[in-house]
């Protein structure tokens, strides 16, 4: 408590973001490692650069939503429109190209239009007051409907085949995706354990009143939590344009539950006020280890739903019983 | 068992004793309450009195002591106990189905029928024999959600005589009511008590209590101070029996505040529609000014607005002789105003945070570049805040909900001492504080005051408010009933504003 001047100096950014990780909760980390473990272990394939390589790619759209997801899970609420956004994103991404061949716009388009639905949402969540589960589960259907519209009912492509390269092009062996992602995931995790507006989110989002009555603009924090889970989703979707060079309109709502298990399997309480973007990274990967390692194996894709589902819930099981023992 | 059941109390506590843990709220208590007697109980915030009509609904399991029931000793674990010896509580807190109607609230659990069967008709004669017996008057097909409070209470009211309660116990039923609502509970609590239903009405409101109750026990400190007939008592008597203790030095030395000081705070009519009305009064630098008045009396709502946390309908403010008239608890901040809330947990912790972040949440503004903290810096600042608070056992990198309840509070205090405030607010500052944590946060406020910070306090503690302010402020039923220089109040002429009666 009464750190000396020259010493709270040398405790500035490493040891800040060291600090807040809470040792005392750190399962995600243990059970990431075993299974890295026991993968190394059991399968020749696994540690191969390539197999590696292809588990970090598979992951980068993922956790592009994911980090940013999770600011909005930790201001307390939920964004189901992902999905719809993330496909309207790639189909915007696809069009802007093909009518410009401009790779800056098709990439700007997809994210200016996540963050517009983003706006949306705030507006609707944080001033209109309804429940943010709900609103977003409504406005994925209208945005998805939008999709359809858009891409006039049929499957985009992308005329000129080298807009493959911008999520597909490799660096030091990584492929762009990996790095955007690595650079995502930095920037979130850096604005919420170094910034102002951070730790505002996470006051608005652990006790809203008391966040008001200490001169926090809740309404504003809350609706711009949604304006960048939609612009990361929009960036999301713009590789995924690039990826796949198509984009197809569709209501598929899959994007979204993979991004949210990543969150939730992570750590970051669906209650609000506590999280952090490396649980999200640990989660995704987590995830993508424990695909990676069926498939590795040949389980039955049957088998993985089954195991997939289970060890969720254990994972949430086990994150309540830790908070619960602690409070 | 041919003992004449008349001749002995329906109920009977001996030494009952109730700790929280260090507070002793029931202290050694003794009391008889007659089978169909009003029995009422009051006494200040913080007697004991709700404790005890909680310990005897089985709400609270008294630490030592026995509690009777017909002459018989029994343990009351839990509410459900209570019920079953035909004992059960209308709380506060009503706690009733508002989606449901009325006759599904009051027989909830104990429906007619046969298996899973229900019979709604049978149900609806029950219901009617019942309002019949006790002359209420309810239509039973009505939404609960659409009532008002008053029958509200009595559906609770009828919930518990559908289980043949013979004792309710009622816990401060009418300080949510308006006066002809309050006078029309009290005639159905007579009516209860005619026909043979024993009530404790716990209150304190003691016009209310005088009109009702067979007997009276006051209670202070968590001991009974007497219990006697409510035809022997007055306002005044029961006033005096309440209060009669002499302040201690618990409390700093206070510094005069010169009649030359200026004026820090002005505010004139401050109304907000159906919560307080007209309300004027000034702070000057340096004084302590203390709000005080009965829960509910509309003054946590006057400095809420006064922090811009809720809006005004009328009035005019000044701070420092300039317009002040904020917005948000925002705009209130950035002109100098900070506030500590009345519910710490609700609406001023961030408990899963740490003590730093806790403290330097008001003012990041001034702790970032280009919107990123400087940590050292928040670092520094936070720990002297918490210094200057007294923070002890405890390092501002513990999460708050690691820190005891004074920790917390004096965290909160921290919060505003990172920039030197022109107003501090306190909505009672020592609320849920063990004793020795009470007198640093007195320490803490005089402090404040003797640099010239204005502080305007809230407390339903009377000792704290005579022992503190310069200047006593008391509230009724939403306006400024009386103001009070510190060398002229005492407990009783504050204690005769807040009840309502003439100056003594």
């Amino acid at each position: 408590m009464n750190d000396t001047p020259q010493a709270s100096e040398t405790r500035g950014g490493l040891w800040a973001v060291i600090r807040a990780v809470n040792f005392a909760d750190l399962g995600i980390v243990w059970v990431t490692v075993l299974l890295f473990i026991l993968l190394t272990q059991t399968s020749d394939a696994f540690l191969s650069s390539a197999n590696l390589r292809n588990v970090l790619d598979q992951q980068s759209l993922i956790l592009i939503a994911g980090s940013a997801l999770t600011l909005t899970l930790i201001g307390g609420n939920f964004d189901i429109s992902v999905s719809a956004t993330y496909i309207n994103a790639s189909i915007i991404t696809a069009l802007v190209h093909n009518a410009t061949s401009s790779v800056t716009l098709a990439i700007g388009a997809g994210i200016a239009i996540g963050a517009s639905f983003g706006m949306v949402n705030g507006f609707i969540v944080a001033w209109v007051r309804i429940n943010s589960f709900i609103a977003t589960l409504a406005s994925s259907f209208i945005f998805f409907g939008v999709g359809f519209l858009l891409s006039e009912r049929s499957i985009v492509r992308v005329v000129d085949r080298d807009f493959t390269r911008i999520a597909r092009g490799r660096d030091f062996g990584l492929t762009n995706a990996t790095w955007i992602a690595a650079i995502v995931v930095i920037l979130f995790w850096f604005i919420l354990e170094r910034t102002r507006y951070g730790r505002q989110l996470f006051a608005t989002g652990g006790n809203p009143e008391a966040a008001r009555l200490a001169g926090i603009r809740v309404e504003w924090v809350t609706a711009s939590t949604f304006v960048i889970a939609g612009a990361a989703s929009g960036l999301a979707g713009a590789l995924l344009a690039s990826r796949t060079i198509t984009a197809q309109p569709s209501d598929d709502f899959s994007f979204v539950f993979a991004v949210l298990t990543a969150v939730i399997i992570g750590g970051t309480s669906i209650a609000g006020g506590e999280g952090a973007v490396w649980r999200t990274l640990l989660g995704a990967f987590f995830i993508a280890l424990l695909t990676n390692g069926f498939n590795l194996h040949q389980i039955d894709p049957i088998i993985q739903r089954l195991i997939q589902g289970g060890v969720i819930l254990a994972a949430v099981a086990a994150d309540n019983w830790t908070r619960s023992r602690r409070s | 068992m041919e003992l004449g059941p008349t001749d002995l109390p329906k109920i009977e506590c001996k030494g009952v004793t109730k700790r929280f843990g260090g507070t002793v709220a029931l202290d050694d208590v003794d009391v008889a309450i007659q089978r169909g007697h009003v029995h009422a109980i009051v006494g200040e915030n913080g007697a004991g009195k709700s404790t005890l009509g909680k310990a005897i609904a089985g709400v609270h399991t008294p630490d030592e002591g026995t509690i009777s029931i017909d002459g018989v000793v029994v343990d009351i674990r839990s509410p459900h106990i209570a019920l079953r010896h035909s004992i059960t509580m209308v709380a506060q807190e009503l706690s009733l189905l508002d989606g449901r109607s009325v006759v599904d609230n009051v027989f909830l659990g104990i429906e007619s029928g046969r298996g899973l069967v229900l019979n709604p008709k049978s149900d609806i004669e029950r219901f009617h024999a019942l309002a019949d017996e006790h002359g209420f008057e309810l239509d039973p097909t009505a939404k609960v959600g659409n009532l008002s409070v008053a029958q509200k209470q009595k559906v609770e009211i009828l919930r518990a005589l559908a289980r043949e309660a013979q004792v309710i116990i009622m816990d401060e039923p009418t300080a949510r009511l308006s006066s002809v609502e309050a006078a029309s509970l009290a005639n159905t609590v007579r009516r209860l008590a005619a026909t043979g239903v024993t009530v404790v009405f716990v209150s304190h409101f003691l016009d209310e209590v005088l009109d009702v109750a067979d007997d009276i026990t006051v209670m202070r400190n968590g001991g009974i101070v007497r219990t006697g007939k409510a035809a022997a008592e007055t306002k005044l008597s029961l006033i005096e029996s309440m209060v009669g203790r002499s302040l201690d030095s618990a409390f700093p030395r206070r510094r005069s505040v010169s009649d030359g000081t200026p004026t820090l705070l002005s505010v004139k009519g401050l109304t907000r529609n159906d919560v307080f009305e007209d309300v004027s009064f000034d702070v000057r630098q340096g004084e302590i000014v203390a709000l005080t008045g009965l829960v509910g009396a509309g003054r946590t709502e006057v400095v809420r607005s006064i922090f811009g946390a809720d809006s005004l309908n009328a009035g005019t403010m000044l701070l420092d002789g300039e317009s002040y008239s904020p917005k948000s608890p925002r705009s209130a901040i950035s002109t100098g105003v900070g506030m500590i809330p009345e519910s710490r947990r609700d609406q001023a912790l961030f408990i899963q945070r740490s003590v730093i972040e806790n403290i330097s949440v008001a003012h990041l503004d001034d702790m970032t570049t280009g919107g990123v903290v400087r940590l050292g810096e928040e670092r520094d600042r936070a720990t002297s805040a918490a210094d200057r608070v007294n923070l002890t056992g405890a390092t501002v990198d513990s999460l708050m909900n690691e820190l005891s309840g004074g920790n917390q509070q004096k965290s909160i205090f921290a919060r505003w001492m990172l920039s030197r405030p022109r107003l501090l607010i306190a909505d009672e500052p020592t609320r849920g504080v063990d004793v020795g944590a009470k007198r640093g946060i007195y320490d803490l406020l005089a402090n404040l005051a003797d640099e010239g910070i204005g502080v305007l306090m809230v407390s339903s503690e009377i000792e704290e408010v005579l022992g503190l302010a310069h200047r006593v402020l008391v509230m009724r039923c939403g306006r400024l009933v009386g103001e009070l220089l510190a060398s002229e109040a005492d407990s009783a002429s504050v204690m005769n504003l807040a009840f309502g009666l003439e100056a003594a």
